[in-house]
Parts: structure tokens; sequence; C-alpha cells
């Protein structure tokens, strides 16, 4: 892909990803076909910041676990009133980077 | 692959491990200032039981064969029970074995819960247990 359009994904969607990663991102999309561009400049990524206020205002029931699709995680801390009230507050800290992580899942399925 | 077996499996140990602990500690008499100790961040702070709220109470309920109060206390200590009792014995196999049957189980359940008609149910599920706390005061 060219260097104008890969600057642009990464400065639309920088924020989604751990800054580490996105120099990898940014080398795998240089190196990748122009016909998958479409696809991704198409993909919705979750937004860290919205799964922060969500793990603060509702962590308790795991709302923020099933947001980013934990689904099996977030039964779990549903059914501990949110791991004795251990882990909410563990994800308050943790829930940005269990975010982006999810997001370079999304997108390495399309990387490589 | 949504979560790496060793992870899970040290969530799912470290998990029940702490709950044993937790139920312990609520229910022996060695050490009384925890007993009756709440932690839950919902009733603490507004007062309001949460979905689970009593669920350790059903669960030391359902160890002592009172199942009738258990079931009135709270439901979610049945689904608990099951998890404390299998979850460790399930993860130690396959962790002694090699195999990764329980990650497997686990990835499928995870899916299952995704489809909208069980997601609806659990939710209302939920909410109906949710709304019977608060009437039962817990």
């Amino acid at each position: 892909m060219d260097n104008q359009r890969v600057d642009m994904f990464i400065l639309s969607n920088g924020k989604f990803f751990e800054s580490h990663q996105v120099n990898m991102i940014r080398e795998r999309l240089l190196a990748i076909d122009d016909s998958k561009w479409v696809i991704i400049s198409t993909i919705q990524f979750k937004d860290p910041t919205t799964s922060l206020i969500v793990s603060i205002l509702a962590g308790s029931l795991g709302i923020d676990r099933f947001l980013i699709g934990d689904s099996g995680l977030g039964v779990g801390k549903l059914l501990t009133c949110g791991g004795f009230g251990i882990w909410t507050i563990v994800d308050w800290f943790q829930i940005q980077k269990a975010t982006r992580e999810k997001n370079l899942e999304k997108i390495q399925q399309f990387l490589f | 692959m949504s979560i790496s077996r060793n992870k899970l499996y040290g969530i799912i140990l470290t998990a029940c491990f702490a709950g044993a602990v937790w139920a312990w500690l609520q229910s022996s008499n060695s050490m009384p200032a925890y007993k009756g100790l709440n932690v839950c961040l919902l009733k603490n702070i507004f007062n309001i039981p949460c979905p689970s709220c009593g669920s350790t109470r059903s669960l030391l309920l359902l160890i002592n064969g009172q199942v009738a109060e258990a079931l009135y206390l709270n439901p979610i200590g049945f689904i608990i029970a099951t998890i404390i009792f299998i979850a460790p014995i399930w993860v130690l196999y396959d962790i002694v074995f090699k195999e990764k049957s329980f990650l497997m189980f686990y990835i499928k359940l995870e899916s299952g819960i995704k489809k909208p008609g069980v997601a609806i149910t659990l939710i209302v599920f939920i909410l109906i247990n949710w709304i019977w706390n608060i009437k039962k005061g817990i």
C-alpha cells in the first residue's frame, strides 16, 4: 500500500492500538496488497475511552468485559459481584489495554 | 483465538481458590472480623444489592444441605457451586494430561451466549433476579 494511505490510517486509528504496536502495524500495512485497503479502512474498532467509562460506571456488573467481546470473563465478573470488588478496580486500569489488544486481534486477521 | 489456554486456566484456578478462601472466611468462626464482611462496590456505594449479592450465603447454605433456602436467597449460588466444584478438577485434569478440553468448552460456551436468543434470556434472568434481590433486601 502506498505511504500516504498508510499514514492516513495511522493518524486516524493510532489511538485504538498500543503505541509499541503502531510501528508494526504501519510496516505490515506498507507490505500488503492495495486490494485490502477497502476492508482495512472500514473496520470498526472499539474505543478504549468508551470502555474505560463503562468500566467505571458498570464494571461491577461486568458490562465492560461484555462490551469488548470477552463474554466469558464478563459472566465471571457478573456472578461474583465484580470479582469481590477487586477485579472491578483492577479492570479500571486494565480495560484500556485489553480493548487495544482486542483491536489488534481484529486488524491482525487482515494483515497476514 | 480469543484467550490463551494458560491465561484462562490461571484465571479459573485463581478465581476458584479465592472463592473457596472467601467462603471459608465467611463460614468459619476462627476469624470473626471477616464474618459478614461486605465487599460489593454497588452495595457499599449505593446501598442497592447487585444481582449476585447473597450468593456466598446461598453457597454456604447449599453446602449445609439447605437447598430450598439457598434457592430462595439467590439462585446464582447454584451456578457458582457448579463452577467452583467442577472447573478446578477439569482444569487440573487438562494440565496433568496436557489437553485443552476446558478451553474448547469455554470458547464454545462464549460463542453460545453471544447468540441473541440466549443472550436476551440470560439478561432477563439476571434482571428478574436483581429485582427480586432488591425486594428481598439482601
